[in-house]
């Protein structure tokens, strides 16, 4: 009996333990709206409704006063915002942190690497078929002021080799709670890239280099 | 001094035994370089190869299972497609680019006219999904091959595990494509001391290192490096070549060095395919080279042969046929049984 008793309270031990882990959580939004996909927003003259969009975080690193705290071992997440489940990153530390880094993308060795599985697996619709090389950011949609066939814009960003290599380091700074709230604010991207001029980016190029230097100004941390 | 010769041999040959022993179905030719492919990330397993070779030869690759990978890169002609200027895929549609042959594939760091693939696992992917091949997608053939009770169990044989997967699939089909090794041509056998090239062979040789070797470097007879062999644009293409990939302005019209071993099985000769004949290749590197823009030092001093010396030279390039490689069974299509032991 007694031993009965003291299974169930390790096991309360044990999930009273696991919610006191940190989690980073992606909120994809459009001005002060949750982004959602196939919905329509206004920005000025432009309506603008999502369909896709998809990204690769890679290195997620936890600092706390300069010194690394903790690292997943998983070393690459594919955010999909239209899987609510990948939205949030769960990690096994519990100490408290200041900053946090990670890489929108995928590094030179890996796209090098051949067939991976996971996250980096092609199903996912985040590899060039032809021409190697993973999508690091995928945002596809359809806005009033895009020219193009049915104002379909396409913005798939990648390449490893420069000068057009794509991966983006973001650092976020501030005071950490257990979870974490990392807004992606997709209008930032659409005050600097005319989606009337950039609107099918779908190789290594200066156009996904002008969006990818865009990306770090995306991610910012709210309470 | 002698007995560290001795010990320096010892150890060569143990090295060289060690590195073989552990790639008992890779057939290393010892006149060749190392391999670039990274064998300990994709072991040779011979029920892999097996998987790899029905993979290769099966339409199931594209929608609507009417091409497979040798459609376009048939056995009989060194897997290239003799007699096509440009590939052939699903819904009659006809490609941009000449089916390269495919042999020594592990010796090669890019695939492709422009090396826009750069991994031998993840090759397969582009003719799968391209529109103009097979028109499919890695998750449809996953599925498809999902359906069907030889595959299940055959995946399950390899990788002990019924899971059918990207990685599994490609790197099945990596296993088969790597045993496609073509070094038994009447050179390899002179190289080898086996056999002795005739007068004209051997003048064509010299006349080969002479004035080819640089861009087609023996034994592979390619150093694999991009080159603007001086034939003008075709308007009705506008390929770019490996421009189309770096985006650099200097890799305009810049294609890869195809190998020239088996050429009698593989012509049609350039990446589009436009010279039929081993004789109008020759007739375009000494007369006929046009001042492309990013020219290969070649087009700076055109070769100078006589017509004597071309026949010389063709005679040596006929050398290079393989027909060892060309017809060997462990190549060519074996359809799948699972219920008979093999």
């Amino acid at each position: 009996m007694i031993r009965w008793l003291v299974v169930f309270l390790s096991l309360l031990a044990i999930k009273a333990e696991a919610q006191d882990f940190h989690s980073i959580q992606f909120v994809p939004k459009f001005g002060s709206h949750p982004l959602e996909l196939n919905t329509e927003y206004t920005l000025g003259n432009d309506k603008i409704t999502f369909t896709n969009l998809k990204f690769y975080i890679a290195d997620l690193s936890f600092f706390l006063k300069d010194s690394l705290i903790h690292r997943p071992d998983q070393k690459v997440f594919l955010i999909d915002v239209s899987d609510s489940n990948s939205l949030k990153i769960f990690t096994n530390t519990k100490s408290t942190f200041d900053r946090i880094t990670f890489k929108i993308g995928i590094d030179s060795v890996t796209n090098v690497a051949g067939a991976l599985d996971g996250d980096l697996d092609p199903v996912h619709g985040m590899y060039w078929t032809w021409q190697s090389g993973y999508i690091n950011f995928k945002l596809e949609g359809i806005a009033t002021n895009c020219p193009a066939r049915l104002h379909k814009f396409y913005w798939h960003i990648g390449g490893y080799l420069q000068p057009f290599a794509a991966q983006r380091c973001i650092e976020l700074m501030g005071n950490f709670s257990k979870i974490k709230n990392v807004n992606i604010q997709i209008d930032e991207l659409f005050k600097y890239i005319d989606i009337s001029q950039t609107y099918n980016v779908m190789s290594p190029s200066v156009h996904a280099i002008e969006i990818a230097d865009r990306l770090a100004g995306i991610f910012k941390i709210t309470d | 001094m002698q007995k560290f010769l001795v010990i320096f041999i010892c150890a060569f040959l143990m090295l060289s035994f060690d590195y073989i022993a552990s790639y008992p179905l890779f057939d290393q030719p010892p006149h060749f370089p190392k391999p670039i492919y990274n064998f300990n990330k994709n072991p040779l397993d011979s029920a892999a190869i097996e998987l790899g070779r029905a993979l290769f030869y099966d339409p199931i690759l594209s929608r609507d299972n009417s091409i497979s990978c040798a459609s376009c890169h048939s056995p009989f002609n060194a897997f290239a497609h003799t007699d096509h200027d440009l590939s052939h895929g699903i819904f009659d549609s006809i490609g941009t680019r000449n089916a390269p042959a495919l042999f020594n594939l592990a010796w090669q760091k890019s695939f492709m006219w422009d090396g826009a693939i750069n991994h031998l696992d993840v090759q397969a992917l582009a003719p799968i999904t391209s529109q103009k091949e097979m028109g499919s997608s890695i998750k449809e053939v996953i599925a498809k091959l999902n359906t069907s009770k030889e595959y299940k169990s055959r995946f399950n044989q390899v990788f002990k595990d019924p899971k059918i997967t990207s990685s599994r699939i490609l790197k099945a089909l990596s296993q088969f494509q790597l045993t496609l090794i073509s070094a038994g041509s009447k050179y390899d056998l002179v190289v080898s001391g086996k056999d002795q090239f005739t007068h004209q062979e051997k003048n064509g040789y010299e006349l080969f290192l002479k004035n080819c070797n640089s861009c087609h470097q023996e034994p592979l007879f390619s150093n694999y490096t991009f080159q603007d062999n001086g034939i003008p644009l075709d308007s009705t293409l506008n390929d770019l070549g490996r421009f189309n990939i770096s985006q650099v302005e200097s890799d305009k019209m810049k294609f890869k060095v195809p190998s020239l071993r088996n050429l009698s099985y593989t012509y049609p000769y350039m990446h589009d395919g436009r010279f039929r004949s081993l004789k109008e290749v020759i007739n375009h590197y000494t007369e006929r080279l046009y001042k492309t823009p990013n020219k290969s030092p070649i087009q700076d001093n055109p070769i100078k042969l006589n017509s004597n010396e071309k026949v010389d030279l063709i005679a040596f390039l006929l050398t290079l046929n393989d027909p060892n490689f060309v017809f060997d069974k462990k190549h060519q299509f074996k359809k799948i049984s699972m219920g008979a032991k093999e």
